[in-house]
């Protein structure tokens, strides 16, 4: 291969500008909606164990719909469906919006996510052992005051690795967001190979970003493993 | 004249097709330790874990301290005056024992930490492993789990004590350790109801000793005559087997 490499390239404006606009761009997304993901995760996971039928109903259609439409098409029809689905005064103020990419993406992202953290509480709840409950039942402990107490700071320790692995997810998704308009890392190194054809250079930028920034999660949540380790069981260091 | 502190009346329980109880009526007198025994399978476990309705019975009903427990909305209050068991432990493997202790002290009687925790100071002093205060769950013998267990049961000052098989996931040479424990609650008057395979303790300590089989009570009979004079062919056949094991 002939290839004369050109890293300054990037440093050079307008192109450190997309850089930096697809960074701030794709963390912002990834946080907000992993944020969302992880309070609405909860309550469907939550009401999946519910004693309520409906409710149970509920929460396994959510789940169901959400985990199995391929994200990428699920974005498309927020973007473009969705819209269509509105009366027409509301259509037309949320075409106005400024941003509707990045909100669209943002509600996209969340509700996909949503639905596989929903099934990681349920299956963290189900893995503590019903003896468990049983014991703070008979010391008299109550329904609510068993899962503040026992079962969710039990729970939570074992799903940390499965809720950072979701934030993993999440932080790579983000990039599908590029095919409906969002500026994010993906979308910046596509830009910039688009203006200077130096594909190389930008998409190299690209996945540096995303491997850099998976790191220092993965090495945050290992710390946040070992600080909340149960001694002798989970988390051996 | 005293009044019988579990009076269990025509408790009937059924796992789908499973008879686990079948209408059976007991009561137990207060201060006294009482043994369950019976092969496995007879409904032991089961009458136990109804007796503070960890178990939702079918029919009958369980009355505790003068309460029925079917119509009991405070179940949660009654609970707390009848401490429990388990064969395996079930100590909450993130709290150090010490708050595996005070937990129920302090969320259920509101008890504030620093009384709770002299309290279970004096427990563990009396289990024999107030060094283990600490420690977590994980890091100490079955033996010490389970004596920090019946510390746990204890911290409620509860008036009856419920064992589930305490000894059968222990190996051989922690069982004594947790026998002993058991030991001086029950001269200490506890009243105590103990599903277990130790025949010895069953023979020295208990009061009385009760017979299951198939869900059903079979016999019923001081400890001394139990073993000497059984007076059901199967309980004669279940005595014979496991004290040959020995």
């Amino acid at each position: 291969m002939n290839y004369e490499f050109d890293w300054p390239l990037l440093l050079e404006e307008p192109n450190w500008g997309w850089v930096i606009e697809g960074v701030a761009n794709t963390i912002q997304l990834s946080l907000m909606a992993w944020g969302f993901a992880l309070v609405l995760g909860v309550l469907i996971g939550a009401i999946r164990m519910s004693k309520s039928r409906l409710l149970r109903f509920i929460g396994t259609t959510y789940v169901e719909i959400f985990r199995n439409i391929p994200l990428l098409v699920q974005l498309f029809l927020w973007f473009f469906v969705f819209p269509l689905l509105l009366p027409d005064d509301l259509m037309r103020a949320w075409n106005r919006l400024d941003g509707v990419p990045f909100f669209t993406a943002l509600i996209g992202l969340s509700l996909f996510t949503a639905a596989r953290i929903a099934e990681q509480i349920r299956s963290g709840i189900s893995s503590i052992p019903k003896g468990q409950f049983l014991a703070a039942y008979s010391t008299g402990l109550t329904e609510v005051q068993t899962f503040r107490h026992v079962i969710i700071p039990y729970a939570f320790r074992v799903m940390i690795p499965a809720i950072a692995s979701e934030f993993l997810t999440i932080f790579k998704n983000s990039a599908l967001t590029l095919t409906i308009g969002v500026a994010e890392v993906t979308g910046a190194a596509k830009t910039i190979e688009a203006y200077t054809f130096r594909g190389i250079e930008a998409y190299s930028a690209a996945s540096l970003t995303y491997m850099l920034t998976t790191a220092s999660v993965v090495i945050f949540m290992g710390w946040l493993e070992h600080a909340l380790r149960i001694p002798g069981l989970i988390g051996k260091r | 004249m005293t009044l019988p502190l579990v009076q269990i009346n025509n408790l009937s329980l059924r796992y789908g097709d499973f008879v686990a109880l079948d209408d059976v009526s007991i009561d137990f007198m207060p201060g006294t330790c009482v043994v369950i025994c019976g092969p496995s399978g007879s409904g032991k476990s089961s009458l136990l874990r109804c007796v503070n309705r960890l178990e939702n019975f079918d029919k009958g009903d369980v009355i505790f301290d003068g309460q029925s427990l079917k119509a009991a909305q405070n179940i949660s209050k009654i609970r707390s005056n009848i401490g429990m068991v388990f064969q395996h432990f079930e100590l909450y493997p993130h709290l150090s024992v010490m708050n595996n202790i005070t937990l129920a002290p302090r969320y259920v009687n509101g008890v504030n930490r620093d009384e709770a925790e002299a309290k279970a100071h004096k427990l563990l002093e009396r289990v024999g492993i107030l060094d283990q205060a600490k420690k977590y769950p994980n890091e100490l013998s079955g033996g010490q789990q389970q004596r920090a267990a019946i510390a746990r049961a204890l911290a409620l000052e509860p008036k009856l004590m419920l064992f589930d098989e305490p000894t059968s996931a222990l190996d051989p040479e922690m069982i004594s350790e947790v026998l002993q424990v058991m030991r001086d609650l029950a001269r200490n008057g506890m009243t105590m109801l103990v599903v277990t395979h130790e025949m010895g303790f069953a023979r020295d300590v208990a009061d009385e000793v009760v017979f299951m089989d198939k869900g059903k009570v079979i016999e019923r009979n001081e400890s001394g005559g139990f073993f000497d004079n059984p007076q059901s062919d199967r309980a004669k056949e279940f005595i014979d087997r496991v004290l040959q094991k020995i």
